[in-house]
């Protein structure tokens, strides 16, 4: 109860006043009551009792934590978070080299940034991320739901048909190699029509309607408890052009990925974020990095920056507390994003050299 | 700016209280800085009382002067330096993290800060098996992560061991026990942050020793994260906060004896284009030794694990100093 008033939830003007009027610790107030309150320092009783409750509403959480109970505070040791980690399952891409060196496929419970220049393929991995958090938990999935929400207008649901086709077709085939009786009944729910349906998807045309959309998620998320992922395509877009007050911008972004950062924990689901690319320009060279400035590049967990290579598309993992960095290359294909073809194929960033790639791509365009 | 309350002494009672108000003294400080003989008359009281209550109140209200050699004596006894767990580091830190201080490690996204931050709390819980809170508000803690480091650390231990079963299930037992020590808070706001260390408060005062064991190190990954919401902007709310925090860090670390280490991020400064702390000065006046970490490639294609460590302020050495460390 030896809180300080300072450190407190209340607003600015009526702790100003508190601190003028010589309280110091919450156990004061909690003992001078309302009416003492509003007369000491001018306020109404309402707003009194209001403080009052707020007061009260910390303390107790703080009693309630000092005596044992976990309640609200997000607190345990790290074996009892390894365990939950080793339980936890991934997301996968269909790309195994980019799964394995995201250790696995995306997390859940963290954000994942996505990086690139125009035309990389970075829509092309959230829908295919949009699908592939629904695959049933016996084809190694976590069947989920997914949240997408787009600002750039990049989402198309044509495309979203073909990968989805394109994955259905890849259980039926495992499930027919393997002559399972529950795999075949996972099936039967694991249908095109139940996968576009489960895709819930938001259209926001500035920041504004950006912020208000990640203010209201968590009460969404409370009503369809089984969405796992929440894509957010295009997060620099409505940041990016006409913004006058940087500072206000850097303030609203970190605000934004603290809310990321509690949906992604509290529901257990994964947030992946698109980023565009700008150029730096140094004292000698010019170099392309993530926009959005420094003080963004910590609120992503993990950051995955995908990036040309003469015609190979490469993806470099940046950033992760758990894997190492490694760039791989990968290929999107009319089922969406695959591995290249053959996987013998490493030194892929080896330019000028005949990359058995090249030779098919130039022949099918001859025809 | 204690305002004065019945009970907050013996001899001074509510009516007394009243007396004092009605002559315009509400505060402790007006009281002990106004002249008793006048108050006496004006209020009607006995001198001796008031004499009487002013030793207590200043007895309870002010700080106590202390000598230097009193306080050499206290540090040496209650100071300890802990081995981060990498060798240059602590070459770096003089020997290691002194407990009673501040340390704040800061760099750009992808140097090594958590990576560090979890070597230190592999390396305390493990090898001087002392127990560990870690509060993160990035998200960034991974758990399997801390366990490799573990399963590394242990295996360097436990070479001189002679059957290779009972050397693993040793292993094994390390580790496991190493884990409990180390306790995870999530903190994603101001207030979850200054709640937890209120928490952690009381707990120490208590000497609760349940869950929390001797704890020696608090490590907070990251500070930047919880306070740039707030800062900036015309309201002036949220250096207040920040400045809560330091004091509350601060104060922790010196009345505990514990070794708080806080990772911060890095801006660009406008100007010049270099690299400089976030939090602006006010924080800089917080941490007593700085830490600046840095990628050893200039651009991201190049894939490594080496970094390097800078020492950008410290009370014992002179800045400037670097040396390399591997986080793989």
């Amino acid at each position: 109860m030896q809180r300080e008033v300072g450190t407190l939830p209340l607003a600015p003007a009526l702790r100003a006043r508190l601190a003028a009027a010589g309280f110091q610790t919450a156990q004061e107030l909690l003992d001078t009551g309302p009416c003492g309150l509003s007369k000491e320092i001018g306020i109404s009783r309402e707003e009194a009792l209001e403080a009052l409750q707020v007061v009260r509403q910390e303390c107790h959480g703080d009693a309630a934590r000092t005596a044992g109970g976990s309640g609200a505070t997000r607190k345990c040791t790290a074996l009892e978070l390894l365990e939950e980690e080793q339980t936890q399952g991934f997301i996968i891409t269909f790309c195994s080299a980019l799964d394995n060196i995201l250790g696995g496929g995306v997390q859940l419970t963290k954000i994942t940034e996505i990086c690139g220049a125009p035309g990389v393929g970075k829509t092309q991995l959230c829908m295919q991320l949009a699908v592939d958090v629904q695959i049933p938990e016996c084809f190694g999935g976590v069947a989920g739901e997914a949240v997408f929400i787009d600002t750039e207008g990049s989402f198309m649901v044509d495309r979203v048909v073909d990968i989805a086709a394109a994955c259905v077709q890849h259980c039926h085939l495992i499930a027919e190699a393997q002559q399972e009786e529950d795999l075949r009944k996972a099936l039967e729910t694991f249908s095109l029509e139940n996968i576009l349906s489960h895709i819930y998807y938001f259209r926001c045309r500035d920041y504004t309607e950006l912020l208000a959309q990640v203010y209201l998620l968590p009460e969404f998320l409370a009503e369809h408890s089984k969405v796992r992922l929440v894509v957010i395509d295009g997060i620099a877009f409505p940041f990016r052009h006409d913004f006058e007050d940087l500072s206000l911008r850097t303030r609203l972004l970190n605000g934004l990925a603290q809310q990321l950062i509690i949906i992604a924990n509290d529901h257990k689901s994964a947030v992946v974020l698109t980023n565009q690319m700008t150029t730096r320009i140094g004292q000698s060279q010019s170099t392309l990095v993530p926009a959005l400035g420094e003080s963004w590049g910590h609120a992503a967990t993990v950051r995955l920056i995908l990036h040309w290579d003469n015609s190979q598309r490469l993806a470099t993992l940046y950033k992760s507390p758990s894997q190492k960095e490694s760039t791989i290359a990968y290929h999107i294909t009319s089922h969406g994003f695959r591995d290249v073809q053959p996987p013998a194929v490493t030194h892929s960033t080896e330019g000028p050299e005949l990359n058995p790639r090249k030779r098919p791509r130039t022949e099918e365009e001859k025809q | 700016m204690v305002v004065l309350r019945a009970g907050l002494c013996p001899g001074l009672t509510e009516d007394m209280i009243q007396l004092l108000r009605a002559n315009g003294i509400r505060t402790v400080v007006d009281f002990v800085s106004s002249d008793l003989e006048d108050v006496a008359q004006k209020c009607s009281l006995s001198y001796k009382a008031l004499v009487a209550v002013r030793r207590v109140l200043l007895a309870q209200f002010s700080a106590f002067p202390a000598n230097g050699a009193d306080l050499y004596e206290e540090l040496k006894g209650s100071t300890a330096i802990l081995p981060t767990g990498s060798p240059s580091l602590d070459q770096l830190l003089d020997s290691g993290l002194y407990t009673g201080e501040v340390t704040e490690l800061m760099g750009a996204p992808g140097s090594g800060k958590t990576q560090v931050c979890l070597g230190i709390a592999a390396s305390v819980s493990l090898g001087l098996k002392q127990h560990v809170l870690f509060l993160d508000s990035t998200g960034g803690f991974t758990a399997s992560r801390l366990h490799q480091m573990l399963q590394a650390r242990t295996e360097d231990e436990e070479e001189q061991a002679r059957q290779v079963l009972g050397r693993l299930r040793l292993c094994f037992v390390l580790q496991l026990e190493a884990l409990q020590r180390i306790q995870v808070v999530r903190v994603f706001n101001i207030y979850e942050l200054l709640s937890a260390l209120q928490e952690l408060r009381d707990h120490l005062s208590q000497q609760v020793v349940s869950s929390m064991g001797p704890l020696k190190v608090v490590l907070l990954d990251s500070v930047s994260a919880v306070i740039y919401p707030l800062l900036g902007g015309r309201q002036s709310e949220g250096l207040a906060l920040m400045m809560q925090l330091s004091r509350e860090l601060k104060t922790l670390a010196r009345e505990f004896s514990l070794a708080v280490v806080v990772t911060n991020q890095v801006t660009r400064d406008s100007s010049s284009g270099s690299l400089k702390p976030a939090l602006g000065r006010s924080w800089s006046f917080v941490p007593s030794t700085r830490v600046l970490l840095e990628s050893k490639e200039a651009t991201w294609d190049k894939a490594t694990t080496q970094r390097a460590a800078t020492l950008a302020k410290s009370p014992r050495q002179p800045t400037g100093f670097q040396v390399e460390l591997d986080i793989g």
